[in-house]
């Protein structure tokens, strides 16, 4: 067991950072929960924990295209980046078509008077008694960074898994992966989610300072996590 | 079957000790029992570990119901995602390494996790939820047995070379995932509100898992250690049973309980 652990002992760091730019990733996208669903707060109107799922597991698939075709780490990290960012944008893209032509309201951050990229004017064009609503612009960038991070982190994890020397059949083996790659990811959605309790406009957003305590829970949790997997995987 | 209690409306009609030794004890006894009575009398028993898995999701909902009162910040899915994230990795660990002891070794594994989770929760985030350490441990636990209880309902077995080519490698290990997970936290989900009520939380809890055992029966009809049939029927009794004590607690938790006929065929007709 401890040899296992000793030989795989960068993979077991590599996804416990895998684990962490996950946890980070959630802090960027916006997320307004049940309020935003309403169209009273700013974000796309889900919770935490989905939305990551969301990105994060279409990531894992686009990654684990990628790695049956090339064994380049660059590649797979760019495919699971890729996929997230497109799963997130077009998430965005189209909650921002149904709050504008759906629901009749402009999008708008109530966190911030002007919007830090475009510099156009917010807080006239939040509704009364609500929290923001839509998807504006700093808000859909800061949704496709975290997007990005959240592909970055969950492929760097599938790829560490998956490139652990051992003796199983391939299939049971992506099997395998796969699922601890799932289990560390929802983890480290979770983590962060409590941090920034349920809601969060962007990087933009006072909460967003908040990361560093989420980042330390996911990297303590993660690294269990890791020596859990590796020894479980190394020693098939 | 329903989890009733004397029905007053108190906040814990029964104590969470008696329900953490009903999900804990229960569950264990049911996946080994399971586990012998497949060795030794065929594979019609493969039924009772999902009776095992039923007692978990009991339990973590329970757990759920407590944890998620104090109000979590976001969702209650949440917690329950993180109960099969911690169970997944944990059972993987406990069934691969422990043989015979694995869902021992599953069970003791995920609640270090869900310990630690639980204490940096409270210590780093800064939740400031009293039970928080206590809970997501027994959360992760129930979530641990529940997908070994459902996976050795699916297979008769929860051995690791069995468990890794029917469960894994098909995929089945991600409808546990799910199916575990939204038991233990669709109960509190569905229920809470000023009115929520233990009896009625637990009772949906029943019937979430019933669906559950449903499910590893349609599953089990492949595999050649577990026999279908028997996991299906019982399955279906006792969400018949759970579901009809669950409706009689909805009517006596309900103000009033009157027919409203069929919709109106105008939309004037209903102004």
């Amino acid at each position: 067991m401890a040899g296992v652990l000793a030989a795989n002992f960068l993979y077991v760091i590599l996804i416990t950072l895998g684990g962490v730019l996950v946890s980070g990733s959630v802090h960027f996208v916006p997320v307004g929960g049940a309020p935003a669903a309403m169209a009273q707060a700013t974000g796309i109107g889900t919770g935490t924990v989905q939305l990551a799922a969301g990105a994060g597991l279409t990531g894992l698939v686009t990654a684990g295209a990628m790695l049956s075709l090339t064994d380049s780490m660059v590649l797979i990290l760019a495919a699971g980046m890729v996929g997230a960012m497109i799963m997130i944008g077009v998430t965005m893209m189209v909650g921002n078509l149904v709050y504008v032509y759906g629901v009749g309201v402009p999008p708008a951050s109530a966190k911030v008077d002007y919007d830090p990229i475009t510099k156009d004017r917010q807080d006239i064009y939040v509704s009364q008694g609500t929290e923001g609503h839509g998807l504006p612009t700093v808000s859909f960038v800061s949704g496709i960074i975290g997007g990005g991070l959240g592909g970055i982190g969950g492929a760097l994890v599938y790829y560490s898994l998956m490139s652990i020397a051992n003796g199983m059949a391939s299939a049971d083996f992506v099997g395998l992966a796969a699922i601890f790659a799932v289990g560390i990811f929802f983890v480290n959605a979770v983590i962060p989610s409590y941090n920034i309790g349920g809601t969060i406009e962007g990087f933009h957003d006072p909460k967003f300072k908040k990361w560093p305590k989420a980042v330390v829970t996911s990297l303590i949790v993660t690294f269990m996590c890791a020596i859990v997997s590796v020894i479980t995987i190394g020693g098939l | 079957m329903s989890a009733g209690g004397s029905g007053g409306g108190a906040a814990e009609a029964i104590p969470q000790n008696k329900l953490i030794a009903f999900g804990a004890a229960g569950g264990l006894i049911a996946i080994y029992l399971s586990y012998f009575m497949v060795q030794f009398a065929g594979p019609a028993f493969s039924f009772i570990g999902a009776l095992g898995a039923i007692c978990a999701i009991v339990w973590g909902a329970a757990a759920v119901r407590r944890v998620a009162s104090y109000g979590l910040g976001t969702g209650v899915p949440s917690i329950g995602m993180l109960a099969l994230g911690m169970g997944v990795v944990a059972t993987m660990f406990g069934l691969a390494i422990g043989g015979i002891a694995g869902p021992i070794v599953a069970f003791v594994t995920a609640m270090v996790i869900g310990l630690v989770i639980g204490a940096l929760a409270n210590r780093i985030i800064g939740m400031g939820i009293p039970i928080m350490e206590q809970s997501t441990t027994e959360i992760a636990g129930a979530g641990t047995l529940a997908i070994v209880g459902l996976s050795t309902a699916m297979t008769g077995t929860f051995m690791f070379d069995v468990v890794l080519t029917e469960i894994i490698a098909t995929g089945y290990i991600a409808l546990i995932f799910i199916v575990a997970g939204i038991a233990i936290l669709h109960p509190f989900n569905a229920n809470l509100g000023p009115d929520e009520k233990q009896d009625r939380t637990l009772t949906t809890g029943f019937e979430k898992g019933a669906i559950a055992m449903i499910m590893a029966g349609i599953v089990s009809a492949v595999s050649a250690g577990a026999s279908a049939a028997p996991t299906i029927v019982i399955g279906l009794a006792i969400w018949y049973v759970s579901f009809s004590q669950y409706r009689n607690y909805v009517v006596r938790d309900a103000y009033d309980v009157v027919g409203t006929g069929l919709l109106p065929k105008e939309e004037e007709e209903s102004e």
